[in-house]
């Protein structure tokens, strides 16, 4: 049933948008931690319009170690000469089985100055299924050419259906060519940190 | 394995996915038609057709132009690329090009530099499909012999 309705989802996806996510034959490595996982995450996108890859993931609060296959596909995006928003369909099946597997839809919108973006993801576990939320805005402290190094100060708000709590911290983001790193800080969940390099 | 499909939850949840999906698709559907779509192909100028220059970093046009004599600059105009890593793959794709002497990135004015051999018919088309893959979209060029 689980395999079923990512199938689903992933067809409906296709079906609303055709419009492209990132260049094709690029690849891209994630190391995430919070509160909830450590996950190492890999993808690559066949074209423009969407990426396959795996995860595997540390998860700290079932106290549980599995893999997803993942798929994300870009179902909107509007640039401007200024401006560029995006709205992301994410899914993943776990090697747990068909009936362990997440949805979910993640978007932004950004300038060179401003950054806003949020994200949904529904997680359905056999022991218990869960609910992600964030939101988060930023703005750049300065406007970097490029090749510089690139900064964000932003400021994250999250909250997850397992302690029905919301936490809000600041997150700092800097980029250079390839590699990005990002990390917040909370007394309640602890680091927030993101590693990514494109190749 | 002791799974229950809970269809109320999965309901309320698949609600909000599709309000956000046909939201976004009723207000934030991209028009193809917004965009100028010149195409340059077959000649080359320092003004577009329609008369108006497009805006260069001339300190930084300056610099990237030196040491290229003999060759064909195409000054693109990009929309979408607010960030540096956004703009990573519309470098890496060019650099493929044997025919792509140098490139650059201006992030402020939102323009591609590329200059190529002089020997080399530059086709807009084929420069906005290159551009598009990266999820970008070119709408203006003008190329100029150095």
């Amino acid at each position: 049933m689980g395999m079923l309705i990512v199938s689903i989802l992933s067809i409906l996806s296709f079906e609303l948008h055709a419009r492209p996510i990132s260049y094709s034959g690029g690849s891209t490595i994630m190391a995430f931690s919070d509160n909830m996982k450590n996950s190492l995450y890999y993808h690559y996108s066949p074209s423009y319009k969407y990426s396959v890859g795996i995860e595997d993931i540390k998860d700290k609060y079932f106290r549980d170690k599995y893999s997803y296959l993942r798929f994300t596909y870009l179902l909107n995006r509007k640039n401007t000469q200024t401006s560029q928003r995006n709205l992301y369909f994410q899914s993943g099946v776990s090697s747990k089985g068909y009936d362990e597997f997440f949805y979910g839809m993640h978007g932004d919108w950004e300038t060179r100055r401003l950054f806003v973006g949020f994200g949904i993801k529904e997680t359905k576990k056999n022991m218990q299924d869960y609910t992600e939320q964030f939101y988060q805005v930023g703005v750049a402290p300065y406007l970097g050419n490029y090749g510089d190094l690139h900064t964000w100060i932003m400021l994250k708000t999250k909250e997850n259906s397992l302690d029905n709590k919301w936490s809000t911290y600041p997150v700092l983001k800097f980029f250079k060519g390839n590699s990005l790193v990002e990390f917040g800080y909370n007394n309640k969940t602890e680091w927030d940190i993101h590693l990514m390099y494109r190749f | 394995m002791g799974y229950t499909f809970n269809v109320q939850v999965l309901g309320e949840n698949m609600k909000k996915l599709f309000l956000l999906i046909g939201f976004s698709s009723m207000i934030w559907a991209d028009n193809p038609h917004e965009h100028m779509d010149h195409s340059h192909q077959g000649h080359q100028h320092n003004e577009l057709v329609d008369g108006t220059n497009l805006e260069v970093d001339f300190e930084r046009y300056n610099k990237f132009i030196k040491d290229l004599t003999g060759s064909q600059i195409a000054v693109i105009n990009v929309q979408g690329m607010v960030c540096d890593f956004c703009a990573r793959g519309i470098e890496k794709t060019f650099e493929k090009d044997i025919n792509v002497k140098k490139i650059d990135v201006d992030l402020s004015k939102g323009k591609v530099l590329i200059a190529f051999n002089n020997a080399h018919t530059i086709n807009f088309d084929d420069i906005k499909e290159k551009i598009l893959i990266n999820g970008q979209n070119a709408t203006d060029m003008e190329v100029i012999n150095l």
